[in-house]
């Protein structure tokens, strides 16, 4: 949005919206006159994160700065602020904000927004309240301490007066901000704590949602892209005549990327595209080969890397021990595949650009589509729709970027549409790994040593990592070098073998590969010392080493652990054929989880019957929420268990399509049930979390239910 | 071009179109019903399913050539053709995450609710198992048609 354009819709609702509060990232809270005078005199560091609006009709709006991918942030986010508000839910209306200096941080990724803003988020609701009684209490002329608020009310008790919000928006716009405002005890919560349906649901059930492949705007034109197959082809010869012949085809223009072909709509776009003759030459040698590469993997394992923990010294614990376990753990290349495929609408224009964007980072987009045009970013405006799916591949900015240069090259609106062939092939892949895992036990059976070493590649999506940098083993091993179990000689190993493909985290980050790898080879001590694996695990997290912070958490996760051992009938007998396996983490020093599986094996098919989750994500906003994010994240992880890889051949992804990248089916889906405690005292993330440990309880149930160890996922026909 | 007549949510329309452009593209694009998304394109995923009286069908996979005299119904008429049962069960399971494969999953839920039979849990699965969602709504989607199928067997709409 241009700065004029801004600063008249701030002027519009500071004058004529009523109360209209904005948050900044820091805690700040101010009027948004104040913030139409700041913009007018300069930047004055406020960094917006939320805006609340209050109209004198009673429409209450709530703008947040994140986006909404499925995790639910469009009814979590404005149910804080509503229950310290004490807002009637039901006339609450929420918008996803446009990234620019209004929101310069819209980054959705991490499983950070209801944690990172609890606290402002009620602030801003408690002091918006307290600007509403006061308005009120000046009104009737009374003390603001006789004055109570109830749904969207203020209540003067003595004298049974009222004011609905929208009747004091006005006046309150003109107290000032407090500094501060009492906040409610948790036994005062009327919202958060209940279960709350998601927002959007309406809109979803009715069609009426919208996505960024449903955007329309006017004299829009439809591109379908063919991409560069393999890194480093050059197009050598374009023959387009077929092209240009399909009805509804409008142009083709060569990119960077490829050759679009724009059309009337997209289904011309497509045809125009399947009737290109294109030729490439050249590409990057050699051409990538993924079992090649995770044979290098296995071997490059056996070097030293970065080294991420190091505690005592893990190869003479290792050399005096009485007896040693070995393994090596397999993950593969995965797709992120959410079910809407990467798309664009761009309109460059008169030396400036509007995007619809379903991006998780639309401040990433605005910045790098400001650089490809060489425009300010003031000039790109970025609309963020509903995302069909996130996971991690929309921090990339790759498909906002294409259809920049393509509208630029047509002069008009262009909807740049993936196939979903186009998402399988062209992904932010989620990085191959092997992990080489070593024990050594005493007499006694006890763990004297623990080495875990990661062969991988290292990449996000703003680029490859310094090989040099002395944190690749703590940016990249999550789950390893912040290993929760004691042992007295411990060693996080990272091994850095880069793979010339577009790589990038997904849910749970890099969790997953590590979690899986030292949750089976926990079990795997358990099994080779006939301990129990629930007992090992909080024998190994009793330990009095580390400080107050390390020994709270592990309290935490062993209280996760107790819990889900409890709710799954864990050391119950179960029917022949079935087992059961346990898995847990603490995720990035904070929510902790603990997962258990109960899977039969039959003639090698593998079924999860059951899954029960413990999670300790600390105060619980939306039940609801924390239910459905937990089923998904187990959902998830199954996929990735028991669905399909990604495998290149030739500089190829070998897959194109659910078809052959299948991922889980509602029949194979177990029942889920979900537990938490509230054991921490502030809010933490859980959108990810739930990911990290499913695999390794699947894998340990299967050797529960049938003595074979699989040491790789998906299991294929392994088990 | 050749022109095509056909009925979506109970409203006549004409397109002109060629004869092997999918359902789904002259939804999306010439009528602009975006309720039906594309997912796959071949089938798979079922994101583009809309209903064909009692049937459901993938919209990406029918040609307007072949839907042209026939008529259907999408997430956007669902209410109005007697869908708003399993929509109050949506609503009330909190079933969709992103939402983005929902209308498909609707779809075939009202269908599979007009079943003359009440459809048991394996019949639930046979129908729901060909839709594919990343984020996960399955376990909720089960609990919505059952709780549909217990309404509608109360004899409540």
């Amino acid at each position: 949005m241009t700065t004029t354009r801004r600063a008249f819709l701030r002027a519009g609702s500071a004058l004529v919206a009523g109360l209209v509060l904005e948050l900044g990232l820091d805690g700040r809270l101010r009027r948004a006159s104040e913030a139409l005078a700041a913009e007018t005199a300069g930047s004055d560091g406020f960094r917006p994160f939320a805006v609340l609006a209050i109209e004198p009709g009673g429409r209450t709006r709530i703008t947040v700065g994140r986006v909404e991918m499925g995790q639910g942030v469009r009814t979590s986010l404005p149910l804080i602020v509503a229950e310290e508000l004490d807002a009637d839910w039901s006339q609450i209306e929420v918008d996803t904000a446009s990234p620019g200096p209004d929101f310069p941080r819209m980054t959705t990724s991490g499983s950070w927004s209801v944690g990172g803003s609890f606290e402002p988020l009620r602030r801003m609701g408690a002091r918006a309240r307290a600007m509403l009684i006061a308005a009120a209490a000046a009104r009737w002329g009374v003390e603001a301490s006789t004055c109570r608020t109830e749904s969207g009310r203020v209540i003067h008790s003595p004298s049974k007066r009222e004011w609905k919000y929208g009747d004091l928006a006005l006046d309150a716009a003109r107290q000032p901000v407090p500094a501060d405002a009492p906040l409610k005890s948790a036994a005062e919560h009327r919202l958060i704590g209940r279960r709350t349906p998601r927002f959007d649901g309406r809109a979803i059930v009715t069609g009426a949602a919208r996505y960024g492949m449903d955007v329309r705007v006017p004299g829009m034109k439809f591109a379908a892209l063919e991409r560069c197959p393999v890194a480093g082809a050059r197009l050598k010869s374009l023959d387009d005549q077929a092209a240009r012949r399909v009805p509804g085809v409008r142009g083709v223009v060569r990119v960077s990327n490829g050759v679009a072909v724009v059309a009337d709509h997209t289904w011309a776009a497509l045809e125009g595209r399947r009737a290109l003759v294109l030729k490439w030459e050249g590409g990057d040698e050699p051409r990538f080969d993924s079992a090649e590469y995770q044979a290098r993997l296995i071997e490059a394992s056996n070097g030293r890397g970065s080294v991420g923990r190091d505690v005592g010294n893990v190869e003479t614990a290792l050399a005096s021990a009485t007896r040693r376990l070995d393994s090596v753990y397999e993950y593969p290349f995965f797709v992120h595949a959410p079910l809407e495929p990467m798309n664009t609408v761009a309109h460059v224009h008169d030396r400036r650009c509007e995007l619809w964007a379903s991006t998780q980072a639309p401040n990433w987009v605005q910045e790098a589509v400001a650089k490809q045009l060489g425009l300010s970013p003031q000039v790109v405006e970025v609309h963020v729709p509903l995302l069909g799916g996130g996971f991690g591949r929309r921090l990339g900015v790759d498909y906002a970027l294409e259809a920049v240069e393509v509208s630029k090259a047509v002069a008009a609106p262009v909807q740049v549409m993936w196939t979903r062939e186009d998402d399988t092939r062209h992904g932010f892949f989620q990085p191959a790994a092997a992990h080489r895992m070593a024990a050594g036990l005493d007499a006694g059976g006890q763990v004297v040593a623990w080495w875990h070493r990661e062969a991988s590649s290292a990449q996000n999506y703003r680029g490859k990592m310094d090989p040099a940098n002395p944190d690749l083993a703590a940016i990249h091993m999550w789950g390893g070098v912040d290993n929760p179990y004691a042992f007295a000689a411990m060693r996080a190993e990272f091994v850095l073998v880069e793979a010339p493909i577009p790589l990038g985290p997904w849910r749970s980050v890099f969790a997953p590969s590590n979690v899986m790898a030292r949750e089976c080879f926990v079990d795997e001590i358990a099994a080779a010392t006939k301990q129990d694996p629930v007992k090992l695990r909080l024998a190994l997290l009793a330990s009095p080493s580390g400080d107050e912070a390390v020994q709270a958490e592990r309290k935490r996760l062993a209280a996760v652990i107790q819990l889900a051992a409890e709710k799954s009938g864990w050391g119950g007998a179960l029917p022949p054929g079935r087992g059961r396996g346990i898995a847990a983490h603490v995720y990035d020093g904070e929510t902790t989880l603990a997962q258990v599986a109960e899977v039969s094996v039959e003639s090698g098919a593998v079924r999860v019957h059951r899954f029960v989750c413990a999670i300790d994500c600390g105060p619980v906003v939306n039940p609801l929420g924390l239910e459905a994010v937990v089923e998904s994240g187990v959902v998830w992880g199954l996929s990735q268990t028991l669905g399909g890889r990604i495998t290149f051949k030739d500089g190829r992804a070998e897959q194109s399509s659910y078809a052959d990248y299948p991922i889980l089916r509602l029949s194979e889906t177990p029942a889920i049930e979900t537990w938490f405690i509230e054991g921490a005292k502030q809010p933490l993330g859980a959108g990810e979390q739930p990911v990290s440990p499913v695999a390794a309880a699947v894998l340990n149930a299967i050797f529960a239910a049938t003595g074979k160890r699989v040491r790789r996922v998906p299991i294929g026909d392994g088990a | 071009m050749p022109r095509y007549s056909l009925v979506v949510n109970a409203t006549p329309r004409l397109v002109d179109a060629s004869p092997d452009m999918p359902l789904l593209w002259v939804l999306r694009d010439l009528l602009g019903l975006t309720g039906a998304k594309y997912g796959c394109g071949i089938g798979v995923c079922g994101a583009c399913t809309v209903r064909e009286g009692a049937t459901t069908l993938r919209s990406c996979q029918l040609t307007i050539g072949e839907a042209a005299g026939r008529s259907f119904v999408t997430i956007e008429g669902l209410e109005s053709a007697g869908g708003s049962a399993i929509q109050r069960a949506w609503l009330d399971a909190d079933v969709a995450h992103c939402g983005y494969c929902q209308p498909g999953m609707l779809l075939e839920a009202s269908a599979l609710l007009e079943s003359r039979t009440p459809p048991d849990d394996a019949a639930i699965e046979q129908a729901l198992d060909a839709h594919l969602c990343r984020c996960g709504s399955y376990p909720r989607i089960r609990l919505a048609l059952k709780r549909a199928i217990e309404l509608r067997r109360a004899g409540k709409p």
